[in-house]
């Protein structure tokens, strides 16, 4: 999901992050969801197409050509990255008991963290092995390796085709800029006790500029800002709507004070005045006065 | 330096008439396609247990020699190793475009050929489980045609597309397909003057899908909207398989007569 809110984040939608912690609550169970008033849109490429149809689209400016490029690009990422990918978080055991496992588990609650992480786990090793796995490779180490080694490559192939360059098409973000952040931030970021995907990532310094570009520029986290779990972006953007919330209460508490003095006034109102801060101030010594 | 190629090198299959399905007569297309482009000559030998000979269980598989190496991907590489390869005048961006490309028709167009064959019940009845046990006896040729099927779907099922309708996956082939149209444009082939491996594979499943009847045009009317992918089947058709194989020219023409019913 950390692609969908760089595309947000690159188009400017509106986009409110509900952390859900709850994922046999979204309507069908998968993650992430896109509600938007009375539409719940949940596979990947599906929310993009809605986004786009919304006008937001970070596509705009490529030619039909780069427009060509990026689907193949996305489909060299499902097919080479992705399989690692999962396996680094859902898979690696380390790496998943002690990151993976305990990160997600505290964002769900009980019964349900007993259960998900696991279903999860199966699946991503299950979606491994049926797409992977297969003769000639017959064991699981195996299996390993190649992915291992078609992520590396992938690696490689991402960074000559970046190069120089801030982003895949020029200067502005698009599309296929989201979607690799979205891949490869994750693994970037978090700190894994078994990290051979992640130390090949580091020696592609372009890459790296590149995740550290999209962070500071759109989420406003620091290059250090390490946390112990993945999705960051989320935890970012809930950091930025607490500090909105922030603000504005203070600017509530702030003439809170001033309506002390008459306690008829409840808290509810102060929602109505918030909105029109400007005109109604004028009013409130004339409510103050009893 | 180019090592010597062997004149018995041999294409494996399943038989062409009665069994083969679609995805797999795409895959051996691409492969001999490519090996045209190479310019490494090839028989193509037909036999009912084509996978099960495979090292992989896919097809095509060659023989060269006394190696066996079978899918598109491995085969590039053993054709590289041997000296042989059309991709290395591009640089290094370039062959990442191409990879992307390559992992783009795999992903998609073979996936809903898959899909189409296996999980579309209709298609399933009245082409797939005729053809695909055809050479072996009742009640060999339905466990066999089940346990494929049943392999497949469960694939589908971890990736994804066990949800979809056959209107989605028809719409994921048609971006397929007009992200392959803006991508080729005007050039005869990918990447301008010369064929490489994504030319022979693109070239494998379009052209299957132009001239393999179904129980529906669907599939096929989706590639025939793109004008230029239809003119890039035709000169490589024309270019590398005409006058080559003498086995295969009685599925040219039927191959011929087939387009000839669709102009």
């Amino acid at each position: 999901s950390a692609t969908f809110q760089a595309y947000a984040k690159f188009t400017g939608a509106p986009l409110t992050v509900n952390a859900i912690n709850k994922s046999w609550k979204a309507p069908k169970g998968e993650v992430p969801v896109l509600i938007s008033e009375d539409a719940v849109i949940s596979q990947p490429a599906k929310i993009l197409n809605f986004l786009r149809k919304q006008k937001y689209n970070a596509d705009y400016e490529l030619s039909a050509k780069q427009g060509a490029d990026t689907l193949a690009y996305i489909a060299l990422l499902e097919e080479k990255l992705l399989p690692a990918l999962l396996h680094t978080f859902w898979v690696e055991a380390e790496n998943y008991c002690s990151v993976t496992k305990p990160w997600f588990a505290s964002r769900i609650p009980f019964p349900l963290s007993l259960y998900l992480p696991g279903r999860m786990s199966r699946e991503a090793l299950n979606r491994i092995l049926l797409t992977r796995g297969g003769p000639p490779l017959y064991s699981l180490t195996e299996v390993e390796a190649q992915i291992y080694r078609d992520a590396k490559e992938c690696l490689n192939l991402l960074s000559k085709r970046l190069g120089t360059s801030q982003f895949f098409f020029g200067n502005t973000p698009s599309t296929l800029d989201a979607f690799v952040f979205g891949f490869l931030a994750p693994l970037y970021k978090v700190c894994f006790p078994r990290v051979q995907l992640q130390e090949h990532l580091k020696q592609l310094p372009n890459l790296c500029r590149f995740c550290d570009d999209i962070l500071s520029f759109y989420f406003r986290l620091g290059v250090s800002g390490h946390s112990p779990a993945g999705q960051d972006s989320v935890d970012a953007n809930l950091q930025k709507l607490t500090q909105l919330v922030n603000k504005e209460s203070n600017l509530i508490e702030k003439m809170d004070d001033n309506l002390r003095k008459s306690p008829q006034h409840p808290p509810r109102k102060l929602t109505t005045l918030k909105l029109a801060a400007g005109g109604e101030e004028s009013n409130l010594p004339s409510r103050l006065s009893p | 330096a180019a090592e010597p190629w062997p004149e018995n090198a041999a294409l494996y299959q399943q038989l062409k008439e009665e069994q083969i399905l679609l995805s797999d007569n795409a895959s051996s297309l691409a492969v001999q396609a490519f090996l045209q482009m190479c310019n490494l000559p090839v028989r193509v030998v037909c036999r009912a247990n084509a996978e099960y000979m495979s090292p992989s269980g896919k097809v095509p598989f060659i023989h060269v020699g006394n190696q066996v190496v079978s899918e598109l991907g491995p085969i590039v590489q053993f054709v590289k190793a041997k000296g042989h390869s059309l991709s290395d005048g591009l640089d290094e961006v370039q062959k990442a475009e191409m990879k992307a490309y390559m992992e783009l028709v795999n992903n998609m167009l073979l996936t809903a050929e898959l899909y189409l064959q296996w999980c579309d019940d209709v298609t399933v009845e009245e082409i797939t489980h005729p053809r695909y046990g055809s050479p072996y006896p009742w009640p060999l040729n339905r466990i066999l045609s089940y346990q494929k099927q049943w392999e497949i779907r469960r694939k589908m099922k971890a990736i994804g597309w066990a949800g979809k309708s056959l209107e989605q996956v028809l719409e994921d082939v048609d971006q397929c397909c007009q992200a392959l149209s803006q991508r080729l444009g005007t050039q005869p082939y990918f990447f301008n003057k010369h064929p490489t491996e994504l030319d022979a594979l693109v070239f494998g499943h379009l052209f299957t899908i132009l001239t393999t009847q179904l129980t529906s045009d669907e599939l096929c009317e989706k590639v025939k909207n793109y004008s230029n992918l239809i003119a890039f089947c035709r000169c490589i058709e024309q270019q590398y398989f005409e006058g080559h194989d003498k086995d295969s020219s009685s599925s040219a023409t039927s191959r011929a007569a087939k387009r000839s019913l669709l102009r």
